[in-house]
């Protein structure tokens, strides 16, 4: 871009503000004023306060009428344009409330309120460039203002636009006297972003005053927990979660995240008695009950996590992963015929579900006697909808070699390999499958391949 | 709802599994473990110099001086209400091996550098940019720590494409490939795309950056060339045409099938035009399969049917960009240095 193509886009930025500001009410939009001073200042009461009532029984469009009127006779009043430009926004007439906010804030720039104002406007209407003109100017304008930047930052958390909300609750606490809520939202989004050190810092300075209320307290300490997670630094992690559960025991993701990391460093019992313990406190929760019936089932607590996990199903039929928990919960167990039911009722709630008939076929192959002709029509659906998916050729692949169809095998297995040349399962099938037929020189070729790639020399 | 959505959910939280580093790191991963065209940020090449610096979003500056008539600092929250532009570029390092996997693609997100060097107003002699990073060290001796600079020429600079680059993939940068704001050069090679930005110096046609020179990293990252005027020395800055292969790997032994070659083509220079395959060493050729359409920056992924017979074969790709730029066969051997490897090199594979 050249020097000029610069300025123009920096012109073009800086007209998003300037778009807005200008004549509200222009003096077509106004009747002749005939009444006199003392009569306009009576009729300009009568206005504010049939505004006001209307505005509190949502009647928008008289209130809007009524404030036009008033913005004729006091052409110069901010307060004015300000209650206008609410009502506009109020009304959904957000281009017009723009118009009246601008106006607003031309004539009391000292009043953060009327950019507040237009920052909601612009957010209501999806347009980020000008909102982001909007929060610029506030900054330029407010630099050390930090509870318009904390509202700000609240407001746009809210609305989930966490990058704005992040710049503003950057330049709150820039701006210092922020709060202990202003603080926590800070490290919330910190810790959101990736900047953990800091998110860390702010949070544990939370959690450490005593004097704050122990729910503020649980959530930052859950907060540093989650952000030395992501910073690497899992003892840390742990130890902080502990403290939010300890300081509000009503926090279902203090639990849930505690007992996630637990499960990430492989202590599936310990795990497992967190959720119990969240169980006790949240009966109600249904949240808790998939980590809770996964995690016995890790912990080799077979029956205890399968009841678990058939409470989910019967509370929630479409929390589909309890339904695959159950099914590897059946396999663990040697109840097979109950994980194909199982998988069958999953097929029944949702008949898309994904790679469901491929599940099956494995499934019905660790059942015996193995239906071969049911698994090989359950690959076939599964090959419909996954046509390149390297494991259905596998499956048939093995289902021929044990019901002797050798050619079959030989291409099915040949076509996994194809479909996953790097996967060293088939490899060693169709080893065996050469041996089998005495092709002595092709069995140990195909061997040599799969140990080739076991070898980690790829790199 | 998973357990993950969840915590996210109860707290905005993303659970990062890039770990935190301290020293200098030097990674990259098999280009097949990419699916689709974007290379996810845990498997994005790392090439550090220094130390990854630990910087503080709410301390984090970048300062803009030199020949400018207002010097500014622009804070993280400046960045962030700036209007951004997204650009998906790839970047490579430019020693980066023929088969070598140290480029990744990412759709990047950041504020235009014409658009922080505008309102501070540069000298009408303004004709190139240092950039510094937030990772200091040494790569000669030297009395202090110097921070990892690249200058850039000021026409590079003011591309609309040319990037403070704070998000790729629409996620903010990990640490470790420039948190929170990295320069972003798309179409010349990554050395100058500088992580972890604290500074800009705008500089006169003559002026020397002390952090620059005095660390000799103007005698890095340069192309020389003998010939019989002697040697030539230039600066390296777009990125040479080039393609991969992502699978199959190097020595890669097969049983006889029909398979999927695939992998990458990007250039510096326009778009990818085509990719061609061959499986005899460079004698003969067949044209792969363009899986996108090519665009400015960006890789483009190919694919190449291949009835593989028993045999042994020596596999090669070769892009072509919209400026007539192709993949040599061969290394120049006039270049004395170790940058730029693009040309074709075989991989070998046995069918049996």
């Amino acid at each position: 871009m050249n020097s000029i193509g610069v300025r123009r886009s920096v012109a073009a930025y800086a007209s998003l503000l300037a778009l807005t500001i200008g004549p509200s009410m222009h003096a077509a939009d106004c009747a002749a004023n005939t009444l006199g001073p003392q009569a306009a200042n009576r009729r300009l009461e009568e206005l504010g306060k049939s505004a006001q009532v209307e505005m509190a029984q949502r009647r928008f469009a008289d209130a809007i009428r009524h404030l036009k009127e008033a913005a004729c006779l006091a052409p110069n009043d901010a307060r004015i344009f300000y209650s206008l430009g609410s009502a506009q926004a109020a009304s959904g007439d957000f281009l017009s409330a723009r118009k009246s906010l601008a106006m607003a804030d031309r004539l009391q720039p000292a009043n953060p309120l009327p950019l507040v104002m237009l920052a909601r406007v612009n957010a209501s209407m999806s347009d980020v460039d000008s909102l982001k003109a909007t929060l610029s100017e506030a900054a330029v304008r407010f630099a050390t203002n930090s509870d318009l930047h904390a509202t700000l930052a609240q407001f746009l958390l809210q609305n989930k636009l966490f990058d704005l909300a992040l710049a503003e609750a950057l330049r709150s606490h820039k701006a210092g006297g922020a709060t202990a809520q202003s603080v926590m939202d800070l490290a919330v989004l910190e810790n959101t972003v990736g900047a953990y050190d800091d998110a860390i810092r702010n949070a544990v300075s939370i959690e450490n005053q005593t004097d704050l209320p122990a729910t503020l307290r649980a959530s930052a300490a859950g907060i540093a927990g989650l952000s030395y997670e992501s910073s690497g630094q899992p003892e840390s992690a742990i130890s902080h979660l502990r403290q939010a559960v300890q300081l509000d025991p009503s926090q279902e993701n203090s639990y849930l995240a505690l007992a996630f990391l637990l499960e990430k460093t492989q202590q599936y019992g310990e795990a497992a008695d967190v959720l119990e313990q969240a169980r006790a406190k949240l009966p109600r929760s249904t949240q808790l009950l998939l980590p809770l019936g996964s995690d016995l089932i890790l912990a080799e607590k077979y029956a205890a996590g399968i009841d678990v996990l058939q409470e989910l199903v019967h509370k929630t039929p479409n929390e589909y992963e309890a339904y695959l928990k159950l099914a590897d919960a059946f396999r663990k167990t040697g109840a097979n015929d109950r994980e194909i039911q199982i998988l069958i009722d999953l097929e029944n709630q949702k008949p898309d579900y994904p790679n469901i008939h491929l599940l099956l076929a494995r499934a019905l192959l660790n059942l015996e006697p193995v239906d071969y002709a049911k698994t090989l029509d359950e690959l076939a659906l599964a090959e419909q909808g996954s046509p390149l998916d390297a494991e259905i050729s596998y499956l048939r692949g093995r289902i021929y070699m044990a019901t002797n169809h050798s050619d079959e095998a030989v291409i099915a297995l040949r076509r996994a390999i194809e479909l996953g040349p790097m996967d060293p399962g088939p490899y060693y099938q169709l080893g065996r499958l050469y041996e089998k037929l005495g092709q002595t020189q092709m069995a140990k070729d195909t061997f040599a391949r799969m140990q080739y790639l076991k070898s980690n020399t790829i790199q | 709802m998973t357990r993950r959505d969840v915590l996210r959910a109860g707290a905005g939280v993303i659970l990062n599994p890039l770990a935190r580093a301290s020293a200098p790191q030097n990674l990259s991963y098999p280009l097949r473990e990419i699916q689709g065209s974007l290379t996810p940020p845990d498997l994005f090449f790392v090439r550090d110099h220094f130390s990854e610096p630990a910087l503080s979003l709410e301390n984090w500056q970048l300062r803009i001086e030199g020949r400018v008539a207002h010097p500014r600092d622009v804070s993280f929250s400046d960045l962030l209400e700036l209007p951004t532009k997204k650009v998906e570029a790839v970047l490579e390092c430019s020693g980066n091996g023929t088969h070598g996997s140290a480029a990744s693609n990412s759709r990047w997100e950041g504020v235009p550098i014409s658009f922080l060097l505008e309102p501070a107003g540069m000298s009408r002699d303004a004709a190139f940019i240092a950039f510094e990073g937030g990772d200091t060290g040494r790569l000669v001796q030297g009395p202090s720590d110097l921070p990892y600079t690249q200058i850039v020429p000021l026409e590079k600079c003011l591309d609309s494409a040319s990037l403070v680059a704070f998000k790729m993939n629409d996620l903010f940068l990990p640490r470790r490939n420039g948190f929170p704001a990295r320069a972003l050069f798309p179409g010349w090679y990554a050395m100058d795309s500088v992580k972890w930005l604290r500074r800009i110096v705008v500089l006169g046609p003559n002026d020397r950056h002390s952090s620059f020179f005095d660390n000799g990293m103007d005698r890095v990252y340069n192309r020389v060339t003998l010939s019989a005027d002697g040697i030539k020395v230039k600066r390296l800055s777009s990125i040479q045409v080039k393609s991969a292969v992502a699978w199959p790997p190097d020595k890669m032994r097969l049983p006889a099938g029909a398979y999927q070659m695939w992998g990458f083509a990007w250039t510096g220079t326009g778009t990818i035009r085509e990719v061609a395959i061959s499986l005899d060493d460079g004698r003969t050729w067949e044209p792969a399969k363009l899986e996108s359409s090519p665009g400015p920056y960006r890789w483009v992924r190919w694919t190449y049917k291949w009835a593989a017979s028993t045999g042994d074969y020596s596999l090669m790709s070769r892009a072509t960009d919209s400026q007539g730029n192709q993949q040599p066969l061969q290394r120049d051997k006039a270049r004395k240095d170790v940058y730029e490897l693009n040309w074709c090199a075989p991989l070998s594979c046995s069918v049996r």
